[in-house]
């Protein structure tokens, strides 16, 4: 029997709703995937956000084990000062570690934290977390040099808060059209067993122009020109698939996955500013225009607790002995958190609406953690309301993004289709985790699955 | 004429190595002791080369940019 290989084709946020229900029937490569291999909705991390979950996903490790808790962490001891996550924060094995430790041949593009490029048993692309196209952005370093000669300069990501939407779509289609020319490349020049790499054009097509199409979005303008721009980048995104699948062999097990997924943003909340209305956030000055907080002239002396912006929202508290000017007592600290996570759950919307507001204390969500996480974890209105760290409003809802136009938000459910063409199954199966993704594949690969993985095979694909 | 670059050359390790290593790489996906001992070797290298801080101070701010404009650091 010949050896299987693996391609796993990520697509950064994209979730249930649009790839198994509301785009397929315009997706012909996918749909036939659907169709014919096994598929599931797919549990993303606490938080979901791009980072961890994508290296939840490739290691098989809790976020708490993996010590890494997004994009940033805070510097301990410190207010304002952060750490970025980068691919040495990743100290678990990946399962392209494990497989090059087989002896597997691996490409890997793109899967986030990256840069610097880690050594593969193969090759390996950074991505969106690259500093400059200057930089050293592959392993080994000469596949820079490879790629450059094939597509010009190798951009990894857009940026896609801008009103010059017209502009950012272009670069958009070029960097995915680039990435995809990459990938063939590879796929066809350079040896492998395991070939995975991430879009993440899907998440910025889906935060840049999610209002467009999405009707019940509060933003949404019937007959707008962009209103099928994010199908047609679906298509596109389809299109490449179809031609990976006819460069893929009939040992080669094809497999989506997502990080997690999207939904349309109802709103901003500015949790400092509410914290401020609840007298946990002191400031010595009122800003005059809206600033993020550490420009803001906070009275750390007298404040409790402060928060930070992102999908989600992190709250720290001032602990004594723990922070500069901490106020809480360590032996009030659960006291203290259990009557904050009581507010924060009251709170109601703009026009007094009830709210499915979720609060985690890291015991709850990182049972094992360790490093730098925050004392508590806020989804305003299950994720529908975005967290939003700057000051300086009149009121703490926003109806749009407080730093440039977003207009979706995470969501905890991404995908997860196997196809294998040896197989015919066409069938739904039961919600996966990404913790499952990594053995899966060891499984598929006949690679023995370390013990200390924590997700389980999915047993339909064994 | 122009000179092809060479792209790979010979080092010798002792003959009661190399049929250790060939009994270790059997029934995995290494193929000749060649591939995994450049395997190895890459990995050792590569461990050297790793700076503890992977982002110069210039780099940081770059990144940092970036994460504000994607909206992961708000």
């Amino acid at each position: 029997m010949s050896e299987r290989k693996v391609l796993v084709i990520g697509l950064d946020c994209a979730p249930p709703e649009l790839l198994f229900t509301g785009f397929v029937d315009g997706l012909p490569n996918l749909k036939k995937l659907l169709q014919h291999g096994i598929h599931a909705r797919m549990k993303s991390s606490h938080p979901p956000i791009t980072i961890p979950a994508w290296m939840v996903m490739s290691t098989s490790k809790s976020m708490g084990k993996l010590e890494l808790y997004g994009f940033r962490h805070r510097k301990p001891g410190t207010y304002n000062e952060i750490l970025l996550a980068n691919s040495y924060s990743v100290k678990e094995k990946t399962v392209w570690d494990i497989l090059g430790e087989h002896g597997k041949k691996v490409i890997v593009i793109g899967v986030p934290p990256a840069y610097p490029p880690r050594p593969v048993n193969g090759y390996l692309i950074s991505g969106f977390m690259t500093p400059s196209t200057e930089k050293d952005y592959t392993y080994p370093k000469e596949l820079k040099k490879e790629i450059e000669n094939l597509v010009g300069e190798y951009v990894p990501d857009i940026v896609f808060r801008t009103e010059e939407k017209d502009k950012m779509l272009k670069q958009l289609h070029e960097t995915t059209e680039k990435r995809f020319k990459v990938i063939e490349y590879l796929m066809e020049n350079k040896p492998w067993d395991f070939l995975m790499f991430v879009e993440i054009g899907v998440d910025r097509v889906h935060h840049a122009f999610w209002k467009f199409f999405d009707k019940q979005h509060h933003l949404y303008q019937p007959g707008n020109k962009y209103e099928n721009v994010v199908k047609e980048y679906y298509r596109l995104v389809d299109n490449h698939i179809g031609k990976l699948l006819k460069l893929a062999d009939k040992n080669t097990t094809v497999i989506v996955v997502s990080d997690h997924g999207a939904k349309r943003m109802k709103g901003a909340f500015c949790v400092n500013e509410w914290l401020i209305k609840k007298g946990y956030l002191k400031l010595k000055k009122k800003p005059e225009k809206t600033v993020s907080l550490e420009k803001a002239e906070v009275n750390w002396g007298k404040t409790k607790a402060w928060g930070w912006g992102g999908y989600h929202a992190r709250i720290f508290l001032n602990v004594k002995g723990r922070e500069p000017q901490g106020t809480i007592h360590p032996k009030d600290y659960k006291k203290f958190r259990k009557q904050l996570i009581k507010d924060l759950e009251a709170i109601r919307g703009p026009n007094g609406e009830k709210w499915d507001t979720q609060v985690y204390t890291p015991e709850e969500i990182y049972p094992d953690g360790k490093g730098n996480y925050p004392d508590l974890t806020v989804y305003f209105d299950n994720l529908n309301w975005r967290s939003a760290g700057t000051i300086g409003y009149n009121s703490p809802y926003l109806s749009e993004n407080d730093k440039g136009p977003d207009d979706a938000v995470h969501s905890h459910y991404g995908v997860f289709i196997l196809y294998d063409s040896s197989k015919e199954q066409g069938k739904k199966i039961e919600d996966i985790n990404l913790l499952d993704v990594a053995p899966t594949i060891l499984e598929v690969m006949r690679i023995p699955v370390p013990p200390d993985m924590e997700g389980k095979i999915v047993k339909e694909a064994a | 004429m122009k000179e092809k670059q060479k792209k790979f050359t010979t080092v010798s390790i002792p003959t009661a190595l190399f049929k250790k290593v060939e009994e270790r790489i059997k029934g995995t996906g290494f193929t000749s002791v060649s591939g995994y001992v450049t395997y190895v070797l890459r990995e050792i290298v590569a461990e050297e080369e790793k700076t503890e801080e992977p982002f110069t101070q210039e780099d940081e701010e770059r990144v940092k940019t970036r994460l504000r404009a994607l909206g992961y650091i708000d």
